[in-house]
């Protein structure tokens, strides 16, 4: 039976139902058991699993991400939680250097079944320590799965495929969506696929390539621009990697013009790759420029809320973007 | 009594005896130390040479000197133990049980190493027996290798993992970390660390103010040791001990094996920052002939059955080079294999 939840609420489902279903599955990370997670995500899994399931570590996020690579190398199926994107640093050794590569420099001898859920993203006053994104990073480490849902139905899908992929699975979550982000979300068992796409609005004149807190941004765009007589599609990635590239060639060779959409900075990000993709496979298809608009190259988010909000992706810069490539 | 000893070693072959791994005769177990040093030290130089033969490109560190702190500490292991090696426990495997063919086959790159190819010439891991393939990233590995405590502790095994590091692996932010989780949670790991002074180029002087490493443990709440890494007997009493707690769930060992590395950080390193005497002084320390003289003092060791061990050694290294030799390069379509599992 479906029920009308937010995202978070999806989230912490989809951990209690996996846990319930799979004893291998624990959670680890800071704050997360007896204060049930900075955001509440973990809130009440302490008192159902105890600590044995539900354990608050030292603040080191490098060392959460290896014990549970470690943990993960003897069968467990561990789910690492990293408070912010911000922080994840420390533990760029543990994903970079061992998640992503273990399996590949044990020729498959060893594994690394690990889903490292990470709250992301701005505007929420939170500066240029609690607003990043980041996501991108780690889309150039083959090895690694990239997820970030947009919905709640997404969210509870693509946790419980990111906890059973023998994959490391790092799954963000923005942090603006998780009480905003409301739909109705099976109670009981189901999977969102990692790597496929999902076209949230069809249309003929144009693709919207995005993800996350954005998708709500062109759904939005893609409605106020109607009047312009413009009718765009709009495509939530899901999956950053591995890209479904097939969903975003077969939109723009249909709609011919591709506008790509990002939070996130802008130089080598999602929508640079997503750029060369379709200038590489669809050139001859498209009638305009592929157009960006995404974070600005400036190094985080500031803190007063005329700069964040300067900083940040709103539905006015997607417009601009969409009559501009709608000229073409 | 010559005769005596030499029967001894001839019929640990014979009966298939475990060359007394499990603690059992003091004589076989000192003998079996004995053969296990010889082995990693044969296999060790002559992993030097084929490199500068040109056999096999990339780099090799050679661990010739520090043998009685890897012998001592990883003899005892079950099978179903863990090692987290680093860049110069190349032989772990060896001691560990891993086929010396695939030993070799790892140096050259072959597509019959157990990583086919893809991790380089010292970086050797074997899932059988439960050694890790190794990242080059200094502590990365140790950090690794407590994860795997902590799983093996969470799933109430009584299995433990010795982790091999060096002085230089102290210095990192990782290994706080992963002393500091081990700690707290009694993980069942014993840190084994070859302080052989000298982290690649950079002394011990300038890597930390502490005069022993050990002390490290005091901050994790476990218990640390320093000791000569160049006698092995010490090296296993100390590392059984430290296993046995290990297994009882009392946590964790710092065991601080004070070393030397003959050579350079790596057979492209002429290691000319080093003084002379001191690399001379260490050599005169030499940990096979320390344990040589012991087994000879007790009678365990002849001419004649040192000899038989060389040269059996020498054969099967022979051999292990030959099927290296022989193995087949990995195919270039075997590129992208194994970026992912399956479902």
């Amino acid at each position: 039976m479906a029920r009308n939840i937010t995202m978070i609420e999806a989230i912490t489902e989809a951990m209690a139902q996996e846990m319930e279903r799979d004893d291998r599955v624990f959670v680890m990370g800071e704050d997360i058991g007896l204060s049930g997670g900075v955001f509440k995500a973990t809130a009440g899994l302490y008192e159902k699993f105890g600590e044995e399931r539900v354990l608050d570590t030292p603040l080191a996020e490098g060392n959460i991400i290896a014990s549970a690579i470690g943990a993960s190398m003897v069968g467990l199926r561990p789910i690492a939680e990293i408070q912010f994107a911000d922080f994840i640093t420390p533990a760029m050794e543990s994903l970079v250097q061992q998640a992503s590569k273990i399996r590949y420099r044990s020729a498959g001898g060893y594994g690394c079944s690990l889903t490292v859920r990470i709250c992301c993203g701005g505007g929420t006053g939170g500066g240029l320590y609690h607003s990043q994104e980041n996501a991108s990073w780690f889309v150039h480490e083959p090895g690694l799965k990239v997820v970030m849902p947009s919905t709640a139905y997404d969210a509870k899908g693509l946790l419980l495929a990111a906890i059973r992929d023998p994959n490391p699975v790092l799954y963000f979550e923005h942090k603006k969506l998780y009480r905003t982000a409301k739909g109705d979300v099976p109670d009981g068992d189901y999977t969102v696929p990692i790597g496929k796409a999902e076209i949230r609005r069809q249309g003929r004149d144009m693709t919207i390539v995005t993800y996350g807190y954005m998708t709500g941004l062109c759904l939005e765009a893609a409605e106020q621009i109607t009047k312009n007589g413009v009718d765009a599609e709009v495509i939530d990635l899901r999956t950053l990697s591995p890209l479904d590239k097939d969903t975003v060639l077969e939109s723009v060779r249909k709609t011919s013009k591709c506008l790509v959409v990002h939070e996130d900075k802008r130089t080598l990000g999602i929508g640079g790759e997503i750029s060369a993709i379709i200038a590489e496979e669809a050139f001859d298809d498209l009638d305009g420029p592929i157009i960006r608009i995404t974070g600005p190259d400036i190094p985080a988010i500031p803190f007063a809320p005329p700069l964040e909000h300067a900083w940040m992706v709103n539905t006015e810069k997607i417009v601009a973007g969409m009559e501009k490539l709608a000229a073409y | 009594m010559a005769s005596k000893s030499g029967r001894a070693v001839a019929e640990l072959e014979t009966e298939k005896s475990d060359n007394g791994r499990k603690n059992g005769n003091g004589r076989e177990l000192m003998l079996g130390l004995y053969k296990m040093l010889v082995k990693c030290r044969m296999c060790d130089e002559k992993a030097r040479i084929l490199f500068r033969q040109g056999k096999y490109a990339g780099n090799f560190y050679s661990g010739v000197g520090q043998e009685a702190a890897e012998v001592g500490a990883a003899y005892s292991l079950r099978e179903d133990d863990w090692i987290a090696p680093s860049h110069r426990d190349w032989t772990s495997n060896i001691i560990k049980g891993a086929p010396l063919n695939l030993c070799f086959a790892q140096l050259f790159g072959k597509a019959t190493s157990p990583d086919r190819g893809k991790s380089t010439p010292a970086h050797m891991g074997y899932p059988p027996i439960h050694t890790i393939t190794p990242a080059s990233s200094i502590a990365g590995q140790l950090a690794v290798g407590t994860g795997v405590a902590f799983g093996l502790k969470k799933l109430g095994r009584d299995t433990v993992v010795v982790s091999f590091f060096g002085d230089g692996a102290t210095s990192l932010g990782g290994f706080h970390e992963a002393l500091n989780f081990a700690g707290v949670h009694k993980l069942p790991i014993i840190y084994v660390c070859q302080n052989n002074l000298w982290a690649e180029s950079v002394p011990l002087r300038l890597q930390t103010a502490l005069k022993d490493l050990a002390d490290r443990a005091k901050a994790y709440g476990f218990p640390g040791i320093s000791l000569d890494g160049n006698d092995v007997m010490a090296v296993y009493d100390a590392s059984t001990k430290a296993i046995a707690r290990a297994r009882a769930g009392e946590g964790p060992t710092f065991l601080e094996c004070k070393t030397y590395r003959w050579y350079g950080h790596s057979e492209i390193d002429p290691a000319k920052y080093r003084m002379k005497e001191e690399v001379e002084a260490w050599k005169k320390r030499d940990p096979l002939v320390l344990f040589e003289k012991v087994l000879r003092d007790k009678k365990l060791l002849t001419d004649e059955s040192k000899d038989k061990i060389a040269k059996e050694t020498t054969q099967e290294i022979n051999e292990a080079v030959e099927f290296a030799e022989q193995s087949p390069y990995p195919d270039a379509s075997e590129l992208a294999d194994h970026i992912w599992a399956q479902e």
